[in-house]
């Protein structure tokens, strides 16, 4: 764990002390964060705007007024989960990118992990509301809303596990990034000698 | 395969997923089949682009054949250049304006199979109200409850341009209390009538902690006696089932019109149009949907 806090620490060092990948973890998160709140109601936001007869103002308003929904269509935890999966989903995707462009290539375990915490964050997102939404769509499969009524949970534990999956890519694409800093290779326990580009920006 | 190789492969699922993802949006909004005037003009600029490369040149025979096609019975070939821009003129705005009507009058798909409101439906507010939210609720479902003070506060605020009906939509793998409380509400409206109906409700969000936590023994009596029905006939009532053919049908409808999850409703204007709306949203959208559909004349 301790390791884990290091090398994030070293790692968001390295990437957020430029201004683009910042930006670029912002507007993911932004949109991970939109997207949850406006899937449940995507077919009348479409319906809507794709409307002619209706000035945009009240499109706008229309759309701005669902994000209230966070307020009232999500319990306390469901509520926490989704802004953990958007904030973790923005920052992995910046670190991916970071990491991608420096070495020229991505590590494929970390972006599987972090593509499986998105999947799993889109199962819960739906579990906000009685019977689910998106879950209870996947779980018609399986027989409908009865798949959530086993689960403890009630289907929160799809979020949960997202929340879990997106935090172990995000421990992986930290240590890929941070490793050529000081962090020590995880097979040798020996110090890597190589120095961070920018070192002194991490703190 | 090298560990380069796959990663590459990864990032490529990865871009692809992400791609696919979002022609999925973009093909979801033009299948959403809106018609309007960018798209005509666009069309009128693509004859005209072709005209200019030459390809088919709009001469005057071509665009009289365009005219009796778009418009049949003209006679075109008596048409001054005056007259036949104003006939191209006419066909354009027709065409524009008939787009809009059907766009007006098209309902939405997902919600087209919500039953019209009928006299056994329970209404509060104006029955004539012009603009109806059809909410299909469940009584153990916290966030029915949170919406149940939403949906009266609309009401209350609309100066009777808005009525709520209420449905049953128990959702019986997580609330296997919910079709009993169902039947318990319309044994009220049975003995009691409409206002009864929403007494009980009322009293109902009130009291119960959701979540399938109601002590159904103890509390449906107690709202019986309450709101000032026949103890005896509201338990007969109870245990007689003949509420539950309703509360299926309305259950089933809910399904039908594209519900998931509770609260699940559907705001209609005076002509039909219908707004679906998913989960318990705030008050600024519910009113803003009820805005949109009065705007409809």
């Amino acid at each position: 764990m301790k390791r884990y806090l290091h090398c994030l620490r070293i790692a968001s060092g390295l990437v957020f002390a430029r201004a683009s990948y910042v930006a670029a973890a912002a507007l993911l998160a932004l949109v991970a964060l939109l997207l949850a709140l406006w899937l449940p109601n995507l077919g009348l936001i479409v319906d809507v705007f794709g409307s002619t007869d209706v000035p945009f103002t009240a499109k706008l308003n229309l759309a701005l007024s669902l994000l209230g929904g966070i307020a009232t269509n999500f319990s306390a935890l469901s509520a926490a989960y989704t802004v953990a999966i958007a904030v973790l989903f923005g920052v992995n995707a910046a670190m991916s990118v970071y990491s991608f462009n420096r070495k020229r290539a991505a590590a494929s375990s970390p972006i599987a992990i972090g593509a499986g915490g998105l999947a799993s964050g889109l199962l819960g997102i739906g579990c906000a509301a009685c019977g689910s939404l998106i879950g209870g769509t996947a779980a018609a499969f399986v027989g409908g809303a009865g798949a959530l009524a086993v689960l403890p949970l009630k289907g929160a534990e799809f979020g949960l596990l997202s929340v879990a999956l997106l935090a172990v890519s995000l421990g992986f694409v930290s240590r890929n990034i941070a490793e050529s800093a000081i962090c020590p290779a995880a097979s040798t326990g020996a110090p890597d000698r190589r120095e961070p580009a920018v070192t002194n920006r991490s703190t | 395969m090298k560990t380069e190789t796959l990663n590459k492969v990864a990032v490529a699922v990865v871009v692809a997923a992400v791609v696919v993802a979002a022609a999925a949006l973009v093909m979801a909004v033009r299948l959403s089949d809106r018609p309007d005037e960018t798209r005509v003009l666009r069309l009128i600029d693509e004859r005209l682009a072709e005209t200019q490369r030459g390809a088919a040149p709009l001469d005057e025979a071509r665009v009289i054949a365009l005219i009796e096609e778009r418009l049949p019975g003209t006679k075109s070939a008596a048409l001054s250049d005056r007259a036949l821009d104003a006939r191209i003129e006419k066909g354009i705005v027709t065409f524009v304006e008939k787009q809009q009507r059907a766009e007006r009058e098209r309902p939405n798909r997902l919600a087209q199979a919500a039953r019209p409101v009928g006299k056994d439906d329970h209404i509060r507010g104006n029955p004539n109200a012009p603009v109806a939210l059809i909410e299909y609720s469940d009584f153990e479902c916290p966030f029915c409850k949170r919406f149940h003070a939403t949906a009266k506060q609309v009401v209350n605020e609309s100066n009777g341009q808005v009525k709520w009906i209420y449905r049953h939509f128990p959702i019986d793998e997580l609330h296997s209390k919910a079709r009993k409380e169902a039947a318990a509400s319309e044994c009220a409206a049975e003995l009691g009538g409409n206002e009864a109906f929403w007494k009980f409700a009322d009293r109902f969000y009130e009291l119960t902690p959701s979540n399938n936590r109601t002590d159904t023994d103890t509390v449906l009596p107690q709202i019986a006696r309450e709101i000032g029905l026949d103890a005896k006939q509201f338990a007969a009532c109870l245990a007689s089932g003949r509420h539950d053919r309703r509360i299926e049908a309305d259950r089933q409808n809910a399904v039908n019109s594209g519900g998931n999850g509770t609260p699940w409703s559907i705001i209609v204007s005076k002509r039909g149009k219908q707004y679906p709306l998913s989960g318990a949203q705030p008050y600024a959208a519910v009113k803003q949907l009820v805005d949109l559909a009065l705007r409809e004349k």
